[in-house]
């Protein structure tokens, strides 16, 4: 049977119906794998999932009981995970089985995959790009149809960035949303998993399944897990916010399209408002500040005693993290830069609790350009940070962030926008992608993706 | 732009001791202009006024989360499990480095 473009809501009907078995199914993606794996290199380990279950690709940051996990850096080459993360596991039990672990920048620094110390993962758009990052190789591996959905994780933009270059769809959940137990530490107070998918239909139904609290991780939020499916297709007339501040710098093209989608989504009788945000600059500031703090932190544990290798292994950016964070942590210097980021953290957030009460949305462009060549990263010094200033808000702040395609540009390199919710909202994030998904099927971008990569 | 000199290169060598990094004199001199460039960077928080703001360490005002007496650890996890992934090992212990 000729699965080419199924949505995992459209497999999974057809495996109910006993259309198809599983087996069949992953025999198929499988061979898929086998033939653009290696031109691609989305996947860092291949999983001997026994035929079971629909298959999905997680990130290699997720740890996998008996499957190798290596958050794409040498000191972890060999490390075998004796326990199993919530998504993973919640994802087994509903159905599910993991196929392959994703690469992904080493330890999830950097919006390229070319930190990975596993080679970088090529564009399936174009094969001489970045895929974004860090979850470039899931994105990658969606894009191309490899898998029907892939689960990311995002700490700065790392979901929505890749996401937007791959041209799928790709959320940032609410801090907290989603367990991070087995999820290899970044950014602590950061880390957001959250599925990418080829509809928003199949990102709700991903969502759904990984939400909620666990009790392996304290700050999971106890909040009650909306029904997404359900709530995203009540027809709802919104009210969304444009920051201009979103605006400045970003390319031209992707600038003009977003444009366009605003007067679309006005068209369908939603309210569009200018809202006042601060500037995402000093998003990047209290980003870099306390991420690194946490990065030095959470990476002091890599001493190969227990598990790897040594910290010999670290690469480049690994390296430059760390000493930074030690910089800002350290005595003298801890006040000036790590206490006065967490304040102007909590202006940052408040800034979004107030837009909040006046709509019940924010959208603006979530990357200030399209996919750029690979060897591009090395020319700029604060690459990942330029790369995600506009995603960044969001992982400060906490609230939930949908990457969304809008397009392609005149090289045929996908376009997208976000689309921002309060707190816990991830419903009314799916209800207007969803409208917008029905009214424009995202401009052809998600099947033209698949159509670039036939059986 | 003049060179301010915020960091010396005995801070990079001080911060990778404090990190337990191995550096080489490239790495050095690479990471003490990368760090100077970032730090000047972030410089731009002082344009916001955070006088009597507090700081935010959770974003979702989520309180302490304990267990209930009693509760059955699932997450322990046996001696043969935790030195699966070790490397130097002896008598059912990691071994490390005389330190004393």
């Amino acid at each position: 049977m000729d699965l080419l473009g199924f949505t995992i809501t459209k497999i999974r009907e057809l495996i109910e119906k006993k259309t198809i078995s599983e087996k069949e199914v992953n025999e198929y993606f499988l061979k898929r794998i086998k033939k653009y794996n290696p031109v691609l290199n989305a996947f860092v380990t291949v999983v001997d999932n026994n035929a079971k279950g629909i298959p999905l690709a997680v990130k290699d940051n997720y740890c996998t009981k008996g499957v190798r996990t290596t958050a794409s850096s040498k000191v972890l080459d060999d490390f075998i995970p004796p326990y199993e993360s919530t998504v993973t596991d919640r994802l087994t039990k509903k159905g599910f089985s993991i196929i392959a672990k994703a690469n992904m920048d080493a330890w999830a620094h950097g919006a390229s995959t070319a930190t990975s110390d596993y080679g970088v993962t090529k564009n399936p758009w174009d094969l001489s790009r970045y895929p974004g990052g860090s979850s470039g190789g899931s994105a990658a591996s969606v894009s191309s149809y490899l898998v029907p959905g892939a689960i990311g994780s995002d700490t700065g933009g790392s979901i929505r960035h890749p996401a937007s270059w791959c041209g799928i769809i790709g959320l940032k959940s609410t801090y907290g949303r989603v367990s991070r137990y087995g999820l290899i530490a970044m950014g602590s107070s950061f880390d957001s998993p959250g599925p990418m998918t080829l509809s928003v239909e199949d990102n709700a139904l991903l969502l759904r399944h990984i939400a909620g609290k666990d009790k392996f991780d304290a700050t999971s939020s106890a909040e009650n897990v909306s029904d997404y499916l359900r709530e995203m297709k009540i027809a709802r007339k919104l009210v969304v916010g444009i920051a201009e501040s979103y605006l400045e710098g970003v390319d031209e093209q992707i600038k003009g399209r977003f444009n366009e989608v605003v007067e679309i989504i006005s068209k369908m009788g939603h309210t569009v408002k200018k809202v006042d945000l601060l500037s995402p600059k000093y998003s990047i500031s209290v980003y870099t500040i306390l991420q690194r703090a946490e990065v030095s932190s959470n990476l002091a544990r890599f001493d190969g005693v227990r598990y790897g290798n040594d910290r010999s292994h670290f690469g480049a950016e690994a390296k430059r993290r760390i000493m930074l964070g030690t910089y800002t942590l350290s005595h003298g210097y801890y006040d000036a830069f790590y206490k006065r980021a967490q304040k102007a953290r909590t202006l940052i957030k408040n800034n979004f609790i107030k837009v909040f009460e006046d709509v019940d949305l924010i959208i603006g462009p979530n990357v200030p350009v399209t996919a750029l060549k690979i060897g591009d990263f090395e020319k700029y010094p604060f690459y990942g940070e330029l790369m995600d200033q506009l995603n960044e808000p969001a992982n400060v702040s906490g609230i939930p962030s949908l990457s969304i395609p809008i397009g392609l540009n005149s090289e045929g390199l996908p376009l997208s926008m976000q689309i921002m919710g309060s707190y816990f909202n991830e419903s009314t994030i799916y209800n207007l992608a969803y409208q917008l998904e029905k009214e424009t099927d995202f401009f052809g971008v998600v099947k033209k993706g698949i159509s670039n990569y036939k059986d | 732009m003049a060179k301010k000199n915020i960091l010396t290169k005995e801070n990079i060598i001080h911060l990778a001791k404090l990190s337990n990094l191995q550096l080489t004199d490239e790495e050095i001199n690479k990471y003490l202009d990368q760090l100077e460039q970032t730090v000047e960077f972030i410089k731009n928080l002082d344009e916001l006024d955070t006088t009597g703001v507090t700081p935010t360490s959770q974003t979702t005002n989520q309180s302490n989360a304990t267990y209930e007496d009693g509760e059955i650890n699932e997450q322990g996890l046996s001696s043969q499990e935790a030195l699966k992934n070790a490397k130097n090992k002896k008598n059912n212990y990691f071994n490390v480095k005389r330190i004393m």
